[in-house]
């Protein structure tokens, strides 16, 4: 026991990662949920000239919770956008908004609060903001009946269910565990007997053992990936809407991305007790902040801009962007661009930081 | 006519000199020993003549070729058994040959190299299904793939039973008649006796001395030196093989 002890507190990595590493965690999610600073990327469309109008546009502006998209006029834009997951919400103000009628002594109308088929969660957040406020409008005039409301409206293609939705985020997931821990718990074992250390004693090189074992890994990675689409398509219904040869494609190279990490941090480890905290490092924050199992909407402003950039996340949107709005290769570029300079940076760095024992 | 040159080899862990500025050939197609205690610096020795090891000071040149500029041109022409070596598991004697055939790109024959250790009936199993001695004999035929010019064993003994070394010892002489130089590590006596042509002693980093066995036990004759024991016609091992026999028990 006094020995296990001596021999864990001499491995400066583990200890580094055992301990070091649940504070970080602590420290990044719980700077996250702790703050109050969600916001909502929105377009606002006034039909209406009311001073009403103006006024309550004007507030909406100068809300935290809303991050108001100027540049954005026609309705039609900005459902283009929206779907594109540039803005999660359309707030759209009919002609008669905020109008005085002869019925209706205070502005009344209906807000209609537009939000993309299967992102209900944004759109009904973002009602429920727009209808706390109208109420609190309604009940400054004091009348029974509120004379302001808002309405939901769902864009986009319909017949998408929820499981369509989250396949995405599921096939992501999938990509991350498979490309990370399965290389980096098989190359430290390989070490730790030795089996490295007599191919060393060949003429082969570390590049060469690391494009073995990826081009190994992809396989296993890609057949996984199958198994889950079909049993998705089987027993899930789910709803294929982009081209199947576009997904492979991009499913392949994340694939080779994501494995990339894994070889890396199998390549690097002397043993499991370096790799499995470190694998666990890497993987959790992309779990969570790439969109895998939380939208990103739902983050603070600042974070959905550096998770924009980790390698999990282009992954995700694509696989979300071909499956469900049947993006092209080349509306995904900017994707495939980030995943493109991960391959390149993470290769690099596997092959440089490779140690054979 | 020499096939390895060292000259002044040197290797430095935390300011002590592991080997210290050690000096030696080794002639075409014969079986070199080095011989030492643990610790005396053997593998470490060994390792760097093989380009497994940087070099901290001096030169070693194998068939020509300067190692520390040009490892894989070295490791290319070399054949190596490692002190503590494993091979992947799941994968049949067979199997794991080819793949090491496929490392140099050579076309050996994985069923000959096989029978040349005889391990023809194992060649479906695993390597992990082996004996100790036949493991040790499957790493020589491993070591053999790309018909080496120098063979380098480590210890291929240590561990073993004495059916199983003198077996191992028959296949090492068989490897040199091929024409095959080999270069071995041991700290069993009879075995440097036996086997070696030519041996050094190593002790804390430096070789004592290097000559044919032969030679070294005359010198110390020659000084004076008289067993304190009677020497007797045979030893324990005698008996030993004797009562059980020769044949390998695996």
């Amino acid at each position: 026991m006094r020995a296990y002890q001596r021999r864990f507190f001499r491995d400066k990595t583990a200890l580094f990662f055992t301990f070091l590493f649940p504070l970080i965690f602590l420290f990044v999610f719980g700077s996250i949920f702790n703050t109050s600073s969600v916001s909502f990327r929105v377009a606002i469309i006034n039909n209406s000239k009311t001073e009403f109008a103006k006024t309550f546009i004007d507030n909406a502006k100068k809300d935290d919770v809303f991050k108001v998209s100027e540049d954005i006029t026609t309705i039609d834009d900005a459902k283009k956008k929206m779907s594109r997951g540039e803005i999660d919400s359309v707030l759209e103000l009919p002609a008669n908004f905020g109008e005085v009628s002869e019925g209706s002594p205070v502005p009344s109308g209906t807000l209609n609060v537009y939000y993309q088929k299967g992102s209900e969660q944004s759109g009904q957040t973002v009602a429920a903001v727009m209808e706390k406020i109208l109420d609190g409008i309604n009940k400054g005039f004091g009348r029974p009946d509120p004379a302001l409301k808002v309405a939901q409206v769902s864009t986009g293609s319909t017949g998408l269910s929820s499981f369509d939705y989250t396949f995405s985020g599921l096939l992501g997931f999938t990509m991350l565990s498979m490309g990370i821990f399965g290389l980096a718990n098989s190359m430290p074992q390989e070490k730790q007997k030795g089996a490295f250390r007599r191919l060393r004693a060949s003429p082969f090189r570390a590049s060469q053992l690391v494009v073995a074992n990826g081009l190994h890994y992809l396989v296993i990675a890609l057949l996984s990936v199958l198994v889950m689409i079909i049993v998705g398509l089987t027993v899930f219904h789910f709803n294929m809407r982009g081209s199947w040869l576009i997904f492979a494609v991009y499913a392949t190279l994340s694939a080779i991305m994501m494995l990339g990490f894994g070889l890396l941090i199998g390549g690097w480890a002397k043993n499991e007790n370096q790799s499995a905290p470190l694998s666990n490092l890497v993987s959790f924050p992309m779990m969570f902040l790439s969109g895998t199992f939380f939208p990103r909407f739902l983050f603070p402003e600042w974070l959905q801009g550096i998770t924009n950039y980790l390698p999990l996340t282009p992954v995700v949107d694509g696989f979300r962007r071909i499956m469900t709005e049947n993006a092209s290769l080349v509306s995904l570029a900017p994707e495939i661009g980030v995943i493109c300079l991960w391959i390149i940076v993470i290769y690099f760095l596997a092959i440089r930081l490779f140690r054979w024992e | 006519m020499n096939i390895i040159s060292v000259k002044n080899l040197r290797k430095m862990y935390d300011d002590k000199a592991v080997v210290d500025s050690i000096s030696f050939e080794v002639k075409k197609g014969e079986i070199f020993g080095i011989l030492g205690p643990n610790g005396a610096g053997k593998t470490t020795t060994l390792e760097m003549i093989e380009a497994l090891r940087p070099i901290d000071g001096g030169t070693v040149t194998l068939d020509g070729i300067d190692v520390a500029s040009e490892p894989d041109k070295v490791k290319e022409i070399i054949g190596i058994q490692l002190q503590s070596t494993n091979f992947f598991d799941k994968l049949n004697l067979r199997e794991q040959l080819r793949m090491f055939d496929s490392l140099y790109g050579t076309t050996a024959d994985p069923d000959k190299l096989l029978a040349d250790v005889q391990l023809t009936e194992k060649a479906k199993s695993y390597v992990e299904q082996l004996s100790g001695g036949q493991k040790q004999r499957f790493s020589i035929a491993a070591a053999l793939v790309n018909t080496p010019k120098v063979l380098f064993l480590d210890e291929p003994t240590t561990g073993l039973d004495p059916q199983a070394r003198r077996n191992l010892w028959e296949l090492i002489a068989s490897i040199k008649k091929q024409g095959i130089t080999v270069v071995l590590t041991t700290h069993y006596m009879d075995e440097a006796e036996i086997l070696c042509d030519r041996l050094a002693i190593m002790d804390e980093g430096r070789i004592i001395t290097i000559n044919t066995p032969k030679q070294l036990i005359k010198e110390l004759l020659g000084r004076g030196f008289t067993k304190k024991q009677q020497v007797e016609q045979a030893n324990l091992e005698d008996v030993f093989i004797d009562l059980t026999g020769k044949a390998i028990r695996d």
